[in-house]
């Protein structure tokens, strides 16, 4: 069976949803291809309540926490998507088996959710400078209006402080920020006390802006503070891409087809074939449209693109932000209880600006630690068990999380590369290498240096540097860089694919540069200009 | 049937070696169907260490602490970890877990726990050595 439309946007995370939703509201007939694996085990069954009382008093709370297979008690933390939550584990589904990644130096994670890689997002929204998107290839003029397009239409929330200008700068219509936190809350007393000080060694910290709402709307509740932000999504305050999807299954412009896994494309002179092999037959099936955008994220947008273009170019750069977490102590929390209301997300954020110009920029987001139990903290401890958890209840309170995210470059020691192979699913395998030069290393490090004293000055004793694989921080990009030469294997500046006429790419597969800032803010501001060019070219 | 008793008796020791208490049957079944999901296999080493654990809850005490410093992912310790976790999503014993206010001089209690800790892992390197070598 053939189905046409005139446009196909193919995956629904969080550039699908954005595509998706800016064509329909043009009015134009769309189709969204997509797995679309959803939580079919934990959605239900948590209960909409905060997080102490749930502890206190729900006895199903095993079920959740754990998972029905004690999923949720990881032992090998180095697999990819060990660190999630039993709830949100659906995220990572079927990729083994789909889509396999092999490498020993790069653990890239990705997703066939419905909703994507966006149904984990941490919320942060950076609206990047102009240097930042001058060495993306974006152009600063085409993108402030449409993170405004993107803020209204998954609701922001923020502050002008020290912060605003590496995440809010002049976004308009954001609502008032959430409330701080009492552990975040005395780093940010601590800041700004000695202000001064900090800023002259480049150092800046604020609000996070994040894509979570204080003021109800559309059928969302403002952030009701139960700390259950790692495991459900209960009060929609959180945006999450399959909430776009969702809105848009009522439109009758807009069909969501699940179950389908898009192998390649085929022009012709009408428009784009996309083949499909169904995830519940294993068949193939044949869509067509006038248009076909891609964005199932980049590593998914790589091997479509490899396979259309008959494996001809086996290998493509990539770039991931080196990514590491410090635990900290805060000596002023020690042995206090930590408050019933709050949030796990990180509404602190740390700027390493030494050069004063918004580029190049490090940063930590600061995370407190509870909804993720304390047996996980105590396994890290080389301590017996038992006595780790009578000293871990009494530190839990002063645990500062900061994550670094360093910015990052592509070069010749980071590609992935495609190789044919019978035995997958779809007869081939993704591969890859991710290695830093050791002038980065050295970089990385003295950025982590200036970072852990500023946290340190705050009242946060780092106690150790913990490195997650490459690939950990979730952050992919480059692997078609812009070019308007229209050559193959790159992206035209306005989203067109190099060497087709009609297929787009809407993710950040032409992302040059990646800020050490989250990127998801501004690949959805990317991907509605996309979309608003798809348009323009008919 | 006999594996579930097996486990049950585990859960009961266990159980009483991280909080000090006998714990509840429910928290003993979820021991029970965890470890009957979650099939962890011993080696001949791993099985020569627990069985001396299983034993007495001072071994128990000192083999972990010894295994936590020298060998953290050891399977011996997966099942003490797994039991750490049960107790923790249980109603029953969330004020193990919860942090509170505690007074000034709990950290008194907190350094001495330390200390105990450390003795605990001197004395457990010598009985993980002397399996080690009775296992080679």
């Amino acid at each position: 069976m053939q189905l046409s439309y005139d446009y196909i946007v193919v995956g629904s995370g969080a550039t699908g949803a954005i595509v998706a939703n800016s064509l329909v509201e043009a009015g134009v007939n769309i189709a969204v291809l997509d797995v679309g694996v959803e939580d079919e085990l934990y959605k239900e069954i948590i209960p909409n309540k905060d997080f102490i009382s749930i502890r206190k008093e729900d006895e199903n709370q095993q079920d959740y926490f754990l998972g029905k297979q004690f999923e949720g008690i990881p032992w090998e933390t180095s697999k990819v998507g060990s660190q999630l939550t039993p709830p949100r584990n659906f995220l990572t589904q079927l990729t083994e088996k789909l889509i396999p990644f092999e490498s020993d130096s790069f653990k890239p994670m990705e997703s066939m959710a419905k909703g994507g890689l966006g149904g984990g997002w941490g919320l942060g929204c950076y609206e990047f400078s102009k240097p930042e998107l001058d060495a993306i290839g974006l152009k600063e003029s085409e993108m402030l209006p449409a993170y405004d397009a993107v803020a209204n239409h998954i609701g922001v929330s923020g502050i002008k402080d020290d912060a605003a200008p590496y995440c809010l700068r002049d976004l308009k219509n954001v609502q008032p920020v959430s409330e701080l936190e009492q552990n975040l809350s005395g780093v940010f007393t601590s800041y700004n006390k000695q202000k001064k000080n900090l800023n002259n060694k480049g150092i800046f910290v604020g609000r996070s802006a994040l894509a979570v709402i204080t003021k109800e709307r559309d059928n969302r509740s403002a952030v009701q503070y139960k700390d259950m932000d790692f495991w459900s999504d209960t009060d929609k305050s959180s945006y999450r891409s399959w909430m776009t999807i969702d809105q848009l299954k009522g439109k009758s412009n807009f069909v969501y087809h699940k179950n389908c896994l898009v192998l390649k494309f085929k022009e012709h002179d009408l428009g784009v074939d996309v083949i499909v092999k169904r995830t519940d037959t294993s068949e193939e099936q044949i869509f067509s449209c006038k248009k076909l955008i891609l964005s199932p994220g980049v590593l998914g947008t790589a091997r479509i693109v490899i396979r259309s273009f008959d494996y001809k170019k086996e290998q493509l750069p990539v770039i991931c932000n080196p990514y590491c977490y410090i635990p900290c102590l805060q000596w002023r929390m020690l042995g206090k209880e930590i408050e019933q209301k709050k949030t796990s997300l990180g509404q602190l954020v740390m700027y390493l600006d030494e050069k004063n110009d918004n580029f190049d920029v490090g940063m930590a987001a600061l995370f407190s630690y509870r909804s993720l139990l304390l047996f996980k903290l105590i396994k890290e401890t080389p301590l017996n068990y038992a006595d780790a958890r009578i000293i871990m209840q009494y530190l839990q309170s002063s645990f500062t999380i900061a994550g670094i995210h360093h910015p990052e470059k592509g070069s010749a020691s980071k590609f992935i590369r495609m190789e044919q192979n019978a035995n997958t699913y779809t007869g081939d395998i993704l591969t890859g290498q991710y290695i830093l030069s050791e002038q980065e290393i050295k970089t990385n490090e003295s950025r982590e240096k200036k970072i852990k004293s500023a946290l340190n000055s705050l009242g946060c004793k780092p106690l150790k540097t913990i490195y997650t694989p490459h690939g950990g921080s979730i952050h992919y990009a480059g692997t078609l860089p812009f070019n308007d030469n229209g050559e193959n294997f790159s992206i035209h500046s306005n989203g067109k694919l190099g060497g087709t006429k009609n297929v787009f790419v809407a993710d950040g597969s032409g992302f040059k540069y990646l800020p050490a800032k989250g990127l998801t803010f501004t690949l959805m501001a990317n991907a509605y200009n996309v979309a608003k060019n798809v348009l323009k070219n008919g | 049937m006999e594996n579930k008793s097996v486990h049950i008796f585990e859960a009961e020791r266990i159980g009483n070696y991280l909080l000090g208490i006998n714990v509840q049957d429910s928290e003993k079944n979820t021991y029970a169907d965890a470890m009957q999901k979650l099939n962890i296999q011993f080696s001949k080493y791993e099985q020569a260490l627990w069985e001396k654990m299983i034993k007495s809850k001072s071994k128990m005490a000192c083999i972990d602490a010894a295994l936590a410093m020298k060998e953290p992912n050891n399977n011996v310790r997966r099942k003490l970890f797994t039991m750490l976790a049960i107790l923790e999503a249980s109603p029953n014993y969330t004020s193990y877990f919860l942090s509170r206010n505690f007074s000034f001089f709990y950290i008194f209690k907190i350094g001495l726990v330390g200390i105990r800790a450390v003795w605990r892992a001197a004395i457990g390197i010598f009985i993980i050595n002397s399996i080690k070598r009775k296992c080679n």
